[in-house]
């Protein structure tokens, strides 16, 4: 729906009906913000189960026993590297808005491209994790929160770059400028706010 | 407009539905295949992802992701395309549509229609329930009938309901031209059918039957149905959020110039605050249904507790969305009454501030409070009492708005038009249910009836007083806006009747039902229960006639109802200053927003300013106004009239014509009546013109209304049992043969006479001794009015004899004042604004205090049998500068 969504608010952005957005809002900014809010919630939701699974487990040990009685193992090294590159792939966001902010529109695409390829990479090396797990989501409830979580995550992850993708393609097409640049703000939003939730998720789930 | 036919979208739909269910099923076949899963076939898994698949199949055939899917292809598409804006027949409802009129239209039809398979659900309870022992359906069925109607009634009528009619009187409200997006608007809109469809469709498919709380474990059984009661929770739960968005975007951004948020109608207000809890707590139902849904199909844990999972999660994280979501189908309705209110009482809303903060308290509030849902659930125990004293905080606010409510009541000029009379149900109801729902709050009460009647009288009296009969009011209130018709006042109070008896009848009775011990959602009862049981099923027959009687006006008239003006209830907000229904972009010009929305009875105040169409310059024209016929005789001159037309002139935007038939009656009297009433109203700045017809009222009316092209027109008569119009049937005859808007003003047959406030005309003071009484007076005095409208006071100055209080004295006063009552009402009640004055001094001392008192602009003495000089002598020092006229009026005999 993210991706859906914002490509109606860039239509009516520029004011399609004539009506001169007053009070010098962009609603589609601000239309992104009150989303990701809304997806904040939806991981709140998510973390809130995953807890109260975590403290309802009977015997002390966390993380708990797996349905064959060994402890669930998560490889922590290999995902803080990957965690690594999925932050530093917001810097490179960052600093291709930088360029656009310095009219350099091949700095922004340089940006984007990068950070795409961060963020692909992220995506497949947390599949290839998925692969080596040696445990699937039926096995026990703490499996079954682990990869809601992280599933989520993954699928955010990937509206991420469809919505990154399509800056880019606007970008190669010069919609952007120093002066009007407001769906690839609101995709930056989104961006650093998968990142984000990824890195509690790294704390909360893997870490402690 | 877009031309292609209805037939062509809808066989879109159908085959992108249809299409979507097949490649679910061979998808799901496929990597069930391909993964070696064991059984092969399992409903709820084919179930889940093709409805999932179908109804993304569906939005795409009715067209919902067109525009994008063509803007990242890279066709030539433009914003500034409106050809799905708008509806000039009833085909383009039945379609997709970006325009918000509509699309409120739509939202309302859709889930009246859906409230209609919630309320047949519920006579099916009912009917199961009359009686003890089972009438047609066992426990499994009765439960699918009970799960289906909660869950149509919440999800898809209560929920989104609001959305419909916030859709369409909001933007206009705001002074907007649209919503923020009015293609997400749309896709928000067509959400709706997907989610009902798959609720409904479960009744092919086994009905859901874990109610629409949907708890595990009972959740995690059950059949394909439960799957689809989880997708469409999602399907819902994404419309409500888009449409939040949605609402915040275009109160935040797109209020037209000097809408400041304290100059939002409450409305807005509670749209707003309703919006955040949507956006804020929606994601948690969302959630608890994913957790469910892959508990179900994907063969995770989450509530098992043998493999770590936890029951009492799910009714957390489930009641941290469902406690914010009885505010969500609550607050709206708030808004709603309050701009009811108000309108009826013509007052201002009491404590506008106060209504508005309580909307944000209830709200912030309202997160704090889930687990009062879960006493007796078997949670953490210390969280109890803190959620028992944040529920019973809640009423603080609540209260504030009840409050309010009736401090805006208190001494209004109420009219009991049929809005109003569900405002006042809606005080009722709701209180009701307020105050059962304080008691539930209350740790040891709620673990004594949890799960028994009581609590099923509580939530209905809260969803019926704060859902069903707020949309009611709504309904009602911008049906006229909405369709440009009229609806029948008459059963529209049936309506009301009905549905307020048979409400009480339904559900008083669960209360004591549910303290005797009845539990709820079961197919049987003890037989001690019978005759309660059966006095409801009786109710719940009332109020399915009353909503028979609701749709057969709505159809009827919309169909062919008598045209509505644009504004029937004098409202002030920005929907009533653009025409019934409004134009497609609400507004010619952005409108300038110059005070608050309910100065009701504040003479003069005005809430916005509407300008010109922009060819004109786009300026606030003062010349170009529209024309409202007023048509009166008999009433002209009164308060009631006056005050009318101040009030709507209050608008700027008419100019008014006034039409005064004349039959038999005197030519020259009505000519006095209008050109007093011009007058007066020339004083108050209304711009105003009149001319006298001869000839019966409907024709005239007629004739005028063909000439004028009328915006509106507004008969001014006296009450029912009085007056010859009213006999005659004259409001439908002029109804029928002119066809324009029309409004009818009543004017109280003690107000039918000429005013005597009426400060804008120049005071005349009539000195008279013995004239008083007398024809010749009258005749003078009338001929001076005649001249120039003015308003006079007739002052007879008694020298009487000592003592004062002798019976002689009385007597003189008594005839004096019959005299004078004598030709008081010759002249009212030809036109003219007259008082009398019988003063108790002679005239060498009453006269002067007269004058001061008084300041007339003239004086006229009235003399007879030569008291003329003497009379004019006794003014001739105080009067001063003031003109003095003395005419003699001749000899009268006796006295
Ligand atoms: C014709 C009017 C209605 C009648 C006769 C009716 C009747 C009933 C009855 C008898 C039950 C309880 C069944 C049981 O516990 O065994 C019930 C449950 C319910 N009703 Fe209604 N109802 C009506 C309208 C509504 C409306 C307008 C709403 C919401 C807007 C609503 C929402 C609910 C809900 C949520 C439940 C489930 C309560 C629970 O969780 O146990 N009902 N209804
Ligand atoms: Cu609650």
């Amino acid at each position: 729906m993210a991706t859906t969504a914002g490509h109606g608010h860039a239509g009516h952005d520029d004011g399609a009906h004539g009506a001169a957005p007053a009070h010098g809002r962009s609603p589609l900014l601000l239309s992104m913000l009150l989303f990701i809010g809304s997806e904040v919630m939806l991981f709140a939701s998510l973390f809130t189960a995953y807890f109260f699974i975590r403290y309802g487990v009977p015997n002390e040990t966390w993380p708990p026993l797996k349905a064959d009685g060994e402890p669930f193992e998560l490889p922590v090294v290999m995902t803080l590297v990957n965690t690594l590159f999925l932050v530093m792939s917001s810097f490179t966001l960052w600093w291709g808005e930088q360029r656009l902010a310095a009219g350099d529109n091949k700095g922004l695409i340089r940006g984007l491209w990068v950070t795409i390829f961060l963020g692909a990479t992220f995506l497949l090396i947390q599949l290839n994790e998925y692969a080596h797990l040696g445990f699937t989501p039926q096995d026990r409830a703490f499996s079954g929160a682990f990869y809601t979580l992280t599933g989520f995550h993954g699928m955010h992850v990937l509206v991420g770059l469809i919505i990154l993708s399509m800056c880019l393609r606007r970008a190669y097409k010069r919609d952007f400028s120093t002066a009007y640049h407001t769906p690839l703000t609101a995709g930056s939003y989104y961006w650093h706010f998968v990142d984000i939730v990824w890195v509690l998720l790294f704390l909360l789930v893997y870490v402690i | 407009m877009d031309p292609r036919p209805l037939s062509y979208w809808w066989g879109r739909a159908v085959y992108g539905a249809v299409a979507g269910v097949l490649f679910a099923f061979l998808l799901v076949f496929l990597l069930r295949t391909l993964f070696g899963f064991e059984p092969l076939w399992e409903g709820g898994v084919y179930g889940g992802v093709a409805g999932l698949i179908g109804g993304i199949g569906f939005l795409w055939g009715i067209g919902c992701f067109d525009f994008w899917l063509g803007w990242a292809k890279g066709a030539d598409i433009s914003v500034e395309d409106h050809s799905f804006h708008g509806a000039t027949n009833w085909r383009h409802y039945f379609r997709l549509n970006t325009d918000h009129k509509v699309i409120g239209i739509q939202y309302l039809a859709m889930t009246l229609f859906f409230m209609l398979w919630g309320g047949l659900m519920a006579l099916l309870i009912r009917t199961e329930l009359a009686a003890p022992g089972q009438q047609f359906a066992d426990g499994e069925t009765f439960n699918g009938f009970l799960s289906m109607h909660a869950t149509l009634m919440i999800f898809v009528f209560a929920v989104p309901v609001f959305g419909g009619i916030a859709n369409f009187a909001l933007p206009i409200m705001l002074g907007a031209k649209d919503m923020a997006f009015p293609r997400l608007n749309a896709l928000s809109l067509w959400f709706l059918p997907v989610a009902g469809g798959l609720f409904l469709s479960s009744m092919f498919t086994g009905m859901f039957g874990a109610a629409w709380t949907a708890y595990p474990p009972l959740a995690s059984q059950g059949t394909m149905g439960q799957t689809l009661f989880e997708l469409g929770v999602q399907f819902a739960g994404a419309s409500s959020i888009a449409t939040a968005i949605n609402f915040l975007a275009t109160i935040i951004t797109m209020r037209a110039p000097g809408m400041t948020i304290w100059r939002m109608p409450i409305l807005a207000w509670a749209t707003g605050v309703t919006s955040v809890l949507v956006v804020f707590a929606t994601p948690f139902v969302a959630g608890s249904q994913f957790l469910t849904m892959f508990d179900r199909v994907m063969g995770t844990h989450f509530f098992a507790p043998d493999q770590g999972g936890d029951v009492v999660m799910y009714q957390h994280i489930f009641w941290f969305y469902s406690h914010p979501a009885v505010y969500i189908m609550l607050l709206p309705g708030f808004g709603i009454i309050s701009e009811v209110i108000a309108t009826f009482a013509r007052k201002p809303l009491f404590g506008y501030r106060a209504m508005a903060f309580s909307l944000v308290a209830i709200a912030v509030l309202g997160f704090g409070v889930w687990a009062h849902h879960m006493f007796v659930s078997g949670m953490a125990a210390w969280l109890r009492v803190p959620m028992m004293i944040t529920t019973i905080i809640i009423a603080i606010p609540t209260g504030v708005k009840m409050w309010s409510w009736l401090a805006t009541l208190w001494q209004g000029k109420i009219h009991m038009k049929t809005p109003m009379l569900w405002a006042l149900g809606f005080l009722f109801t709701f209180l009701m249910g307020g105050l059962s729902g304080v008691f539930l709050g209350v740790v040891p009460i709620d673990i004594q009836v949890s799960d028994t009647y009581f609590v099923t009288a509580h939530l209905h009296y809260v969803l019926y007083g704060g859902t069903v009969y707020t949309v009611f009011a709504g309904l009602y209130y911008w049906f006229p806006k909405m369709t440009g018709k009229m609806y029948s006042e008459r059963l529209g109070q049936w309506h009301f009747w009905l549905t307020f008896v048979g409400t009480q009848l339904t559900f008083l009775p669960m209360h004591w039902q549910g303290l005797q011990g009845m539990p709820r959602r079961v197919a049987d009862y003890d037989p001690r229960f019978a005759t309660v049981n059966a006095i409801e099923t009786l109710g719940s027959y009332m109020l399915a006639i009353a909503t028979f009687i609701f749709f057969y006006n709505v159809i009827t008239s919309w169909k062919s109802g008598p045209k509505a003006p644009w504004n029937p209830w004098r409202g002030k907000t920005l929907e009533w200053l653009v025409s019934s229904p409004p134009p497609i972009f609400n507004f010619d010009a952005i409108p300038q927003v110059v005070g608050g929305p309910y100065q009701y009875g504040i003479p003069d105040a005005r809430h916005a300013v509407v300008f010109a169409p922009e060819e004109f310059g786009g300026e606030l024209k003062e010349d170009t106004r529209y024309p409202v016929l007023v048509v009166a005789n008999q009433t002209l001159v009164s308060q009631t009239l006056i005050d009318e037309i101040r009030s709507r002139d209050a608008d700027g935007l008419w100019s008014f014509q006034f039409v005064v038939p004349v039959g038999d009656d005197d030519r020259s009297i009505a000519e006095r009546r209008l050109a007093t009433t011009l007058a007066i109203l020339a004083g108050h700045g209304v711009a105003a013109t009149g001319r006298i017809v001869e000839g019966d009222v409907v024709d005239v009316a007629t004739e005028a209304a063909t000439e004028a092209v009328p915006h509106e027109l507004v008969l001014v008569t006296l009450p029912l049992t009085q007056g010859a119009w009213m006999r005659a049937d004259v409001v439908d005859k002029i109804r029928k043969a002119t066809g324009v808007p029309m409004s009818h003003v009543v004017v109280p047959a003690d107000d039918a006479r000429a005013i005597t406030g009426a400060s804008t005309l120049p005071m005349v003071m009539v000195v008279a001794g013995e004239a008083v009484g007398a024809e010749a007076l009258a005749t003078a005095v009338r001929a001076r009015a005649d001249a120039a409208p003015a308003r006079f006071t007739i002052v007879l100055a008694l020298d009487l004899s000592e003592p004062r209080w002798g019976a002689e004295a009385t007597e003189r006063r008594r005839t004096a004042g019959v005299a004078m009552t004598a030709t008081v009402n010759a002249l009212v009640s030809t036109g003219v604004a007259v008082e009398g004055q019988v003063m108790d001094d002679a005239p060498s001392v009453a006269l002067p205090l007269a004058i001061t008192a008084f300041a007339p602009a003239q004086i006229i003495v009235a003399g007879v049998n030569g008291e003329a000089d003497a009379l004019a002598g006794a003014v001739q020092e105080a009067a001063g500068d003031t003109p003095v006229e003395i005419v003699d009026v001749g000899t009268v005999a006796g006295s």
